[in-house]
């Protein structure tokens, strides 16, 4: 069973929070059960092999992480022609009934104990609501977290034939004294023909734990890409998925990571087919240096009934220390013959060929590696479609092979 | 789908697994298992107290372990209920640890392994035979030219009693504890037969050496254990068969492999698995290989209701090699979970493990593959390919590799296919003048062929005729 948060964890403080955000009666339910519910749950799934287990979230001290009551952060929401980015009492007040349709059917709001924890303690987040028809520029959303935990839950809602384009940022402002915990959890609803891009760059500090989950729901026609750039935090558990759910429906999940120091990265990328002539492409990128490590899990999922399905899969990740460790494991459960479906997972250095051709270049050892790395992400990189995530991903590449 | 069985009775193959025999035991144990169960085993085969000691340990560990049940996507194993099975049964003969010439077994059990086509086969093209039947080997011998230079191929009971050093030393100890998993803790409390092979040092025994496994009797066990130790710069081929005729209550089998590959040593371990489909087939297989050493495994998983197999290599010394060839065909009703597990615990150490399977008429293939390279173990490499071919949308193909890398300066690479048969190659074939059942077996043969070909003849057309016989099962 899971590590008791409750001491210091109480029903009266759910109320509070949902009073603050003038909450209808119905979330506030929501919460409560998801709290109740705490007790029953587990961790989220880790990976076992014989002997080892590749994220110990057991260890975590959720009791010395978690201050319910204090949620200090800025918000800086960008928003886009035609398009409605709202803090959540603003769209409990304007927009409840789409509200209450859509919160909690794409991720489970019980799903485990750390998803049920952030349904009834979420303070703060965003919903974005894509009218009909509606073809929406970059929507931004920046979160600085100042609180020493915080809890944050966005709602994207695209209707048929609407467009948009996402981009979230999470960092830390002010200093704290130990460690930090945050939690975001996503939901995005495509309808008919709608096009949801939600780019994520979490840049969190060295003292937080990230608890991050991602989930869209795709219709008919419609595509949900994801990218996703881990560059801070301690530990960060995170999964991003989308169930194809329509026939013709598209998702695209990019991946890009770079672990230094004792840094840990848990990362899964999950696609369930379960429509017809549906198409996923799963593309991860990773760097690991000093005593970094990251786990990666893929999962193509084909149902019975997802006839003329195309899957696909890459994952590679570079060792530039020997302290460092990259565990992977990239499955497919098909289910349905008529599927073409392929992955692949590489792991190994700075190829010493490239690194030759540079130095005899008169390129030095250590500027030949920097270029090496920063050329290892292109392949994600270009397929970034927003610039500002692009640029500042670069950014905080070149940055970190320079510290 | 009666005329396609009535056409299936009538082939060779089918009936050269399917006859049934009436069951004739010298010994049998009761049903389940306790303490009196293992002491009996033990003392029918006049043990040492060491193993006896060996057995009960195994036997108390066995009680403690919980089922390999949390797996994702563990085969159903909720049937196995081993208060229903016979452990133990020894077969009415008279020679203990093996006869050396066919004619003096029981006519029955002469019989079944003609129709099985061993004796046949060990005049042409095997250096040595053993043969199993239930609990114990009933024939056992080798052509005396490697007997001459120091080879050892015999009965695992008889070399408990004749190699006892060699078998205390290496027996359930550093390869494969009783504590691996729950079904290898049952296996070192019960074991019951298998072979024992030695190979000293620079010797090659050229042609392969084989051992065949067959279970007669409804709702039994078997547990045979195989140890096989090439010393260093030796070489040498084992093929293991095995087969059963289908019951409707359900049969275990539980084999222990154990290889030790010296340096410079090179071992193949051959297995063709045609187990009926009430069988569950829950193997632990393992080889440690020293420097430069090298350790092959060919596996086809054709019969039996559930497999859980993951051959393991322990690459000990640097520059000891491994490669896994499997293939798992599934039908109707099969869940053939198979794959290989690899650790690199020395530099310059190499790995390939290269995967077929193909699942049809609802059965499930799943690759569970395991890659570990510790740290240190530089300048290493391991790829893994996965391919598997669907029929229908009512089987299914699962394929879960985990890699652990903790070494940077390695080279890992893991590829995975799933697909149907292209309509293209069928229309091609087609167009040609096959049929459509001539053209997907031939798609299949083709499919399968970088296996077929790294087996001995016969066993590559033993291979091809079960396929072709699973392929008629529907397609007919």
């Amino acid at each position: 069973m899971s590590t008791q948060v409750h001491a210091n964890l109480t029903a009266s403080q759910v109320e509070q929070i949902s009073e603050d955000l003038g909450e209808p009666e119905w979330l506030l339910e929501t919460r409560k059960e998801a709290l109740a519910a705490l007790d029953d749950l587990d961790m989220p799934d880790v990976i076992r092999t014989p002997g080892r287990t590749w994220t110990n979230l057991d260890a975590l001290d959720y009791e010395s992480l978690v201050d319910p009551l204090d949620y200090a952060q800025d918000k800086d929401r960008v928003d886009a022609e035609g398009v409605e980015v709202l803090s959540w009492s603003e769209a409990l007040d304007e927009h409840e009934d789409l509200v209450k349709e859509h919160f909690g059917t794409v991720v489970d709001t019980q799903r485990d104990y750390l998803t049920a924890l952030s349904t009834a303690l979420f303070s703060a987040g965003t919903v974005v609501y894509v009218p009909e028809g509606v073809d929406a520029e970059d929507v931004k959303i920046r979160t600085t977290m100042n609180s020493q935990s915080l809890f944050n839950y966005t709602l994207v809602v695209a209707e048929e034939s609407s467009s948009v384009t996402i981009l979230e940022r999470q960092q830390t402002g002010e200093e704290t004294d130990g460690d930090r915990y945050y939690s975001g959890v996503v939901e995005a609803v495509a309808g008919e023909n709608a096009y949801v891009q939600y780019g994520a760059l979490q840049n969190l500090s060295e003292k937080t734990y990230n608890f991050s989950a991602k989930r869209g729901h795709a219709d008919t026609y419609a595509t949900v890409n994801w990218i996703e750039g881990n560059i801070g935090s301690r530990l960060t558990k995170s999964s991003v998925e989308t169930r194809l759910l329509g026939d013709s429906s598209e998702s695209q999940i990019l991946g890009a990571f770079f672990g230094h120091e004792d840094q840990h990265f848990d990362i899964a990328s999950r696609v369930w087919h379960e429509a017809e002539h549906t198409v996923a492409d799963l593309v991860t990128r990773g760097v690991l240096d000093d005593e970094a490590r990251s786990v990666y899990e893929g999962v193509q999922d084909v149902g019975r009934e997802a006839w003329d399905t195309s899957s696909y899969q890459r994952e590679n990740t570079l060792m530039l220390s020997d302290e460092s460790e990259a565990d992977a494991s990239p499955k497919l459960i098909i289910n349905n013959h008529d599927t073409e479906a392929s992955h692949s997972a590489t792991v190994g250095q700075v190829d010493a060929e490239d690194m030759f051709y540079m130095t005899s270049r008169g390129v030095n050892p250590e500027a030949a590696k920097n270029m090496l790395v920063e050329g290892f992400f292109v392949p994600v990189l270009e397929e970034v479609q927003v610039d500002e995530l692009r640029e500042d991903l670069d950014q905080l590449i070149y940055e970190r092979l320079r510290e | 789908m009666s005329s396609d069985q009535d056409h299936l009775k009538e082939t060779d193959t089918e009936a050269r697994f399917e006859f049934k025999k009436e069951e004739k035991a010298a010994f049998e144990t009761e049903k389940g298992l306790t303490e009196e169960t293992v002491r009996v085993i033990s003392e029918d085969k006049d043990e040492p107290e060491w193993m006896l000691e060996r057995r009960l340990r195994a036997l108390e560990q066995f009680q403690e372990m919980p089922m390999p049940e949390g797996w994702p996507g563990a085969p159903d194993l909720s049937e196995v209920d081993i208060d229903h099975i016979v452990p133990y049964i020894r077969p009415d003969i008279e020679t203990r640890g093996g006869a050396d010439s066919w004619e003096d077994l029981p006519e029955e059990i002469q019989d079944t392994f003609d129709k099985l086509g061993i004796p046949e086969a060990e005049k042409n093209a095997l250096s040595g035979v053993g043969a199993q039947y239930e609990s114990e080997i009933v024939y056992q011998n080798m052509q005396e030219r490697w007997e001459e230079k120091g080879v050892i191929f015999c009965d695992m009971d008889k070399a408990v009693q004749e190699h006892e050093d060699l078998v205390k030393e290496h027996f359930m100890t550093k390869c494969v504890p009783p504590s691996d998993n729950k079904f290898a803790a049952l296996h070192g409390a019960v074991w019951s037969g298998g072979s024992f092979v030695y190979v000293p040092e620079d010797t090659t025994v050229e042609m392969p050496v084989q051992a065949y496994f067959r279970m007669n009797s409804e709702g039994m066990g078997q547990f045979e254990h195989t140890l096989i130790i090439a010393e260093d710069n030796s070489e040498v081929h084992y093929i293991e068969g095995c087969s059963a005729p289908k019951y409707s209550a359900f049969n275990l089998h539980s084999g222990g492999v154990e290889v030790f590959v010296g340096e410079d040593a090179h071992v193949q371990y051959s297995t063709v698995q045609n187990w009926s489909k009430n069988t569950y087939n829950l193997n632990t297989k393992r080889a440690i290989v020293e420097a430069d050493g090298t350790m092959e495994w060919v596996s086809g998983s054709m019969g039996s209701k559930a497999t859980m197999l993951y051959p393991a290599t322990i690459l000990k010394g640097p520059g000891a090699t491994d490669n896994h060839i499997t293939i798992a065909f599934a039908g109707e009703g099969q869940d053939i979970d198979t794959g290989a597990k690899v650790y690199h615990n020395a530099p310059d150490t190499k790995s390939t493990i290269e995967s077929k399977s193909i699942s049809k008429d609802g059965g499930r293939t799943n690759y569970r593959g395991l890659v570990h390279i510790s740290d240190g173990a530089e300048d290493s490499s391991t790829s893994v390919e996965c391919d598997a071919l669907m029929f229908d949308n009512e089987s299914t193909s699962d394929t879960m590799p985990y890699m652990e890398i903790q070494e940077s300066k390695v080279d890992v690479a893991h590829e995975a296919t799933v697909g149907k048969i292209g309509d293209e190659d069928v229309f091609y074939l087609q167009s040609r003048g096959l049929d459509d059942d001539d053209a997907k077996q031939m798609i299949v043969a083709g499919f399968i062929e970088p296996i077929t070909e790294e087996l001995p003849i016969e066993y590559a057309v033993e291979l091809n005729r079960l396929i072709e016989l699973e392929m008629e099962g529907s397609l007919g």
